[in-house]
This record gives C-alpha cells, sequence and structure tokens, in this order.
C-alpha cells in the first residue's frame, strides 16, 4: 500500500529518512502539486503505526493540524485523513488533543468534501477521552451529526450514526433532536 | 437495514478512478503509477466494487477469482449500476477487511475473460454495524500493535509480509532459472567432451590436489572421486532432483554450481598443457568454415592437402580414381573426404577412451 524502501533489514532509518526528505520537500518547495504529493504521501504513511515515532520526531502530527485552517481544499482533506490515520495512538492522541485539535477538526466538519468531513466525523470518535468527551460531544457537534445520520449519502450517515448512537448519552440526544426540528434548515451538507 | 444498504447505487466519487499522477519527483515515485489519494479506514471496506467484468457469464469464475484472497461472504451482480457496454458490475463482501484489502491490491486493473477490472471499496453498501466493526477492527488494531512498542518492527514486517511471499517466489523462480541453465552448460561440457577430439587431462599431482580440495569443500567424497564417474553421478542426480522445484531448501542444485565452477577451472587449466578447450559453437563454426571450404576449393579444383583437419597417423594414400569427368571427380572427392573425415573421428574417440579408462585405473 505504501513505498517501500531499502531492505526489510535496516529498514527503520531508512524509512525515517525517506520521512524526512519528505518533510524538507513540503516545507521547501513552492509547487501546490508537489506539496499536495507529499502531503497525500505523509498522510498514508499514517496509517502504518510502524512509522508513528518517526513521524513524531518530525513532528508531522503538527504539520497535519496545519493543514486543516488552508484554503486550498486538497490540503485540507489530505491533513485530515493523516490526523485521521494516526490519532488512535495514545501519543499522537495526546498531543492533538493539546493543541486545539477538537476546535480544527470540528471546524473540518462544515467542509464541502465529502472525505474531509468522513475523516473528521471518525477523527472525532477516536480523539474520545474521558476528559475530551464533553467537548468533542458539544451540542451544536451533536447536532450536526444528527443532520449527517439523515443523509442521503450512506457513508455520511453510517458514520454519523455510530458517532451518535455509541459516543452520546440520550439526553444529549434527545436535545439535539429537539433544537433540530425549530431551527437548522438548509445548513448545508457536504457535496460529494 | 440491510436490504435497504443494497439500493444506493450511485457512482461515487471514490469509485472512479482517479488520473494516475505524473508529476511526482523521482524519489517518490512507486512501484506501480497511481493517484494522489489518501487512504483512511473510511474509505476502506469489505465490500468490493468490481467493474469492468465482461458480460459473458464469468460470475462463478469471478468470484472464485476473489475467493483466493479470502471467505467470500455475499456476492451479487448490480444490474442497476451505470456500466460500460457489454461488462456488469459486481459487489463482493468479504468477510474480513485484510481479505478485501488484498484483494484489491492484486486483482485492480487485472485482466480477466478480455476485459480489465477495476476493483474499489464501496464502503456505502455498509450497514451502521459494519460501518462500527470496522472502526474498532482499527482501534483494537492500532492498540494491539502501539502497546507493544518495542516489537514495532513485527507489525511492519507482517504490513509487508504479501511481498515478501512474491520476493521468495521470485527467488525460487531464479534458482529454478539457473538451475537449469547449471543443468544445460553441464550437459554442454559433457557433451563437448565426449563428442570432440578434446584429450583429457593426464593425471597431473596439482590437479589431484585441487579436485580433491574443491570435493571436500563441494560434494561428498563418494561422489566426487573418480573424475569421470562423478560427472554420470551429478547429472542422473540431477534429473532425479529437478522434479523438487518447489521445496524452498533444496541444496545439491547449489552444491553443483558451486562444484561447477573448480571444475571448469580445472579443465581449462589441465587442458592448457594437453589441448585447447574450445567451445562447441566454435568447433561448429570451424568444421563449418573448413567443410566449406574444402567444397569450394575442390570446386574450383584446388586440391589442398586435408592434413590440417587431420590429427593422427595417416592412412597410406589411395590411388586417386578419375571418374573421367570433373563434376563426377568432385563429388567424389566429397564423398571420399567425408569418408575420411567420419573414420578420422572414430580414431579419435577411441584414443579418447582408452586414455580415460588409463585415467579411471589410475
Amino acid at each position: 500500500m505504501f513505498p517501500r524502501r531499502g531492505g526489510s533489514g535496516s529498514q527503520g532509518s531508512d524509512r525515517f529518512e525517506y520521512l524526512q526528505a519528505l518533510v524538507t520537500e513540503f516545507q521547501d518547495t513552492d509547487s501546490q502539486e508537489a506539496k499536495e504529493q507529499v502531503l497525500a504521501n505523509l498522510a498514508n504513511f499514517s496509517y502504518n503505526p510502524a512509522n508513528y515515532e518517526h513521524l513524531r520526531r518530525l513532528q508531522v502530527p503538527d504539520l497535519f493540524l496545519d493543514m486543516l485552517t488552508e484554503d486550498q481544499e486538497n490540503l485540507v482533506e489530505y491533513g485530515m485523513g493523516g490526523l485521521c490515520n494516526l490519532c488512535l495512538d495514545k501519543v499522537n492522541k495526546a498531543y492533538i488533543l493539546q493543541n486545539r485539535g477538537v476546535e480544527l477538526v470540528t471546524g473540518c466538519l462544515s467542509s464541502p468534501r465529502e472525505e474531509t468531513v468522513l475523516s473528521a466525523i471518525t477523527a472525532l470518535m477516536y480523539l474520545v477521552t474521558p476528559a475530551a468527551r464533553s467537548q468533542i460531544t458539544a451540542p451544536p457537534v451533536v447536532e450536526c451529526m444528527v443532520r449527517f445520520s439523515l443523509s442521503e449519502n450512506k457513508r455520511l450517515s453510517n458514520l454519523a450514526e455510530v458517532f451518535l448512537q455509541d459516543y452520546c448519552s440520550p439526553e444529549q440526544l434527545e436535545r439535539a433532536r429537539s433544537l433540530q426540528e425549530h431551527s437548522a434548515l438548509g445548513i448545508p451538507l457536504p457535496r460529494d | 437495514m440491510a436490504a435497504s444498504s443494497w439500493k444506493t447505487l450511485e457512482v461515487r466519487k471514490h469509485h472512479e478512478q482517479k488520473d494516475v499522477c505524473f508529476t511526482r519527483a523521482k524519489y517518490r515515485e512507486g512501484r506501480r503509477p497511481k493517484a494522489v489519494r489518501v487512504y483512511t479506514i473510511n474509505l476502506e471496506s469489505r465490500y468490493l466494487l468490481i467493474q469492468g467484468v465482461p458480460a459473458v457469464g464469468v460470475m462463478t469464475e469471478l468470484v472464485q477469482l476473489f475467493a483466493i484472497y479470502g471467505a467470500v461472504e455475499e456476492y451479487r451482480v448490480l444490474d442497476d449500476y451505470p456500466a460500460e457496454q457489454f461488462t456488469e458490475v459486481y459487489l463482493i463482501k468479504f468477510q474480513k477487511l485484510q481479505s478485501a484489502r488484498i484483494a484489491k491490491r492484486k486483482l485492480d486493473e487485472r485482466s480477466f475473460f478480455g476485459g480489465l477490472l477495476h476493483v474499489c471499496y464501496a464502503p456505502e453498501f455498509e450497514t451502521v454495524q459494519d460501518t462500527r466493526e470496522k472502526l474498532q477492527d482499527r482501534r483494537k488494531f492500532i492498540a494491539r500493535t502501539t502497546n507493544r512498542d518495542k516489537n514495532l518492527d513485527r507489525t511492519e514486517q507482517k504490513h509487508e509480509e504479501p511481498d515478501t511471499s512474491k520476493e521468495v517466489v521470485n527467488n525460487l523462480q531464479l534458482e529454478t532459472s539457473e538451475i537449469e541453465t547449471s543443468n544445460v552448460s553441464e550437459d554442454w561440457n559433457t557433451c563437448t567432451y565426449y563428442g570432440y577430439p578434446m584429450l583429457p587431462p593426464p593425471p597431473q599431482e596439482d590437479l589431484q590436489r585441487f579436485t580433491s580440495v574443491s570435493g571436500n569443500n563441494y560434494l561428498e567424497p563418494t561422489v566426487h572421486d573418480p573424475l569421470f564417474k562423478d560427472f554420470t553421478t551429478t547429472s542422473t542426480g540431477h534429473a532425479a532432483n529437478t522434479g523438487k522445484h518447489g521445496v524452498t531448501e533444496w541444496s545439491p542444485p547449489s552444491d553443483i554450481r558451486k562444484y561447477h565452477g573448480p571444475k571448469e577451472v580445472s579443465f581449462t587449466k589441465s587442458n592448457t598443457s594437453v589441448a585447447r578447450f574450445i567451445p562447441r559453437t566454435t568447433h561448429l563454426q570451424d568444421r563449418k568454415r573448413r567443410k566449406e571450404q574444402v567444397a569450394v576449393d575442390s570446386l574450383i579444383g584446388i586440391d589442398k592437402n586435408d592434413a590440417e583437419i587431420f590429427v593422427g597417423p595417416k592412412l597410406p594414400e589411395e590411388p586417386k580414381v578419375d571418374m573421367g569427368d570433373d563434376s563426377l571427380n568432385v563429388s567424389a572427392d566429397l564423398i571420399r573426404n567425408r569418408l575420411i573425415k567420419v573414420s578420422c573421428a572414430f580414431v579419435l574417440l577411441k584414443t579418447f577412451l582408452l586414455l580415460s579408462s588409463f585415467y579411471l585405473l589410475y
């Protein structure tokens, strides 16, 4: 699934150097295209837990968080995908939560891109800890999930359903549904 | 709920084959051309959508092909899904996500009954429960792997398993092809040895030492001892062993191969003192050239003596018979030359056998 460099023996250091080269190119390049490609590479590398140590050393989680406020939709999508891929790890999770992660990810729920929104929902679920739960299941987020759960888009409605069923209390649900009824019409859903 | 999930039949964005990216920097190029896309757990699914299946009634074959990569839970043709003319679109649900992953990687863009399959994940066919389980599996996987920080490398290797197996296969193929070539070259060697006038090495002190040293290193002494006998034993052993190609640890061929080197060395070494080592092809070419030369010569009427072809004692000259006609004379000459050559080769073979038996005795 990912490009593999070097032999299987000394892979650790090879992989680190390769990731380092990617990060360096991302920072140095002026080409928007190259930036997107490299970011997508890094996001895909974030899928494999074996890379987490390297990615942390290179401050890639930070890089992804920075991308969430970019104007370029591609950068947001890839950055969000990367975060979704690495946020389950305890160390990464703690780091993201400390650095306004929930706020930034919640912002992505209103993205027009399907993949960005899906990654954001999954990331929010994966970021839930006893401490962060209240922030993640804040009323506006739950409302948003209720809307998503009614979507025609099966992927979106499934994820929203899981979010509502598994991470929200019945009271929260009740409240969000009642709010839904007399407001919240016309808030745009993500386009495909 | 399951029934409704089968109804979504729109072409989704993630079903489309994205354009391959050709502007990647050299160091970022993968082995296969790919589009720029980030895979997350959301995009993956146990459901695979297979487009481009030729509409020639090959559902069984298709499902069999996919079942290679894991147990298939459900499958069906999607009649309503917009497909290209004469193709069908299928949906296959695997029991495990990992099977779907491998199947997608192996079968995407693969030709199948004349069509090119396009395989993609189809998470929109999941039920809420499917989605939930998928997310939980990912959670468990990460917990399992990151809790054992020390064993990170192991998980890495686990990820790479499919590829290493491919490499093993490759190695195996390489090995067998090497075996085949070594086999051929061995035949070639013996053939050269018996079929052509090349004198065997006389028993020499240092040669003996040389081969016995190599014997200790590479082959069991019993097989090795008499040089000529072990030709036959190795080659028969070889033939017997060729049946075992599939076995990974197969030592005899490598032994033979290793042994092959010193043997050749010993040949060239000994031949320098007795006869020149000439590759068979050169020999054939040489012979052909000479034959042509003789034919040409006799055609022009130059009666060159054939001394350069013959080695060894000459038979007493036969009185030339005049056929009374030039062309008849030429034909007779050719026939006569051929006969002489054959008999000469026979004499040489005899000498050779004599010498070899002498060597065996020694």
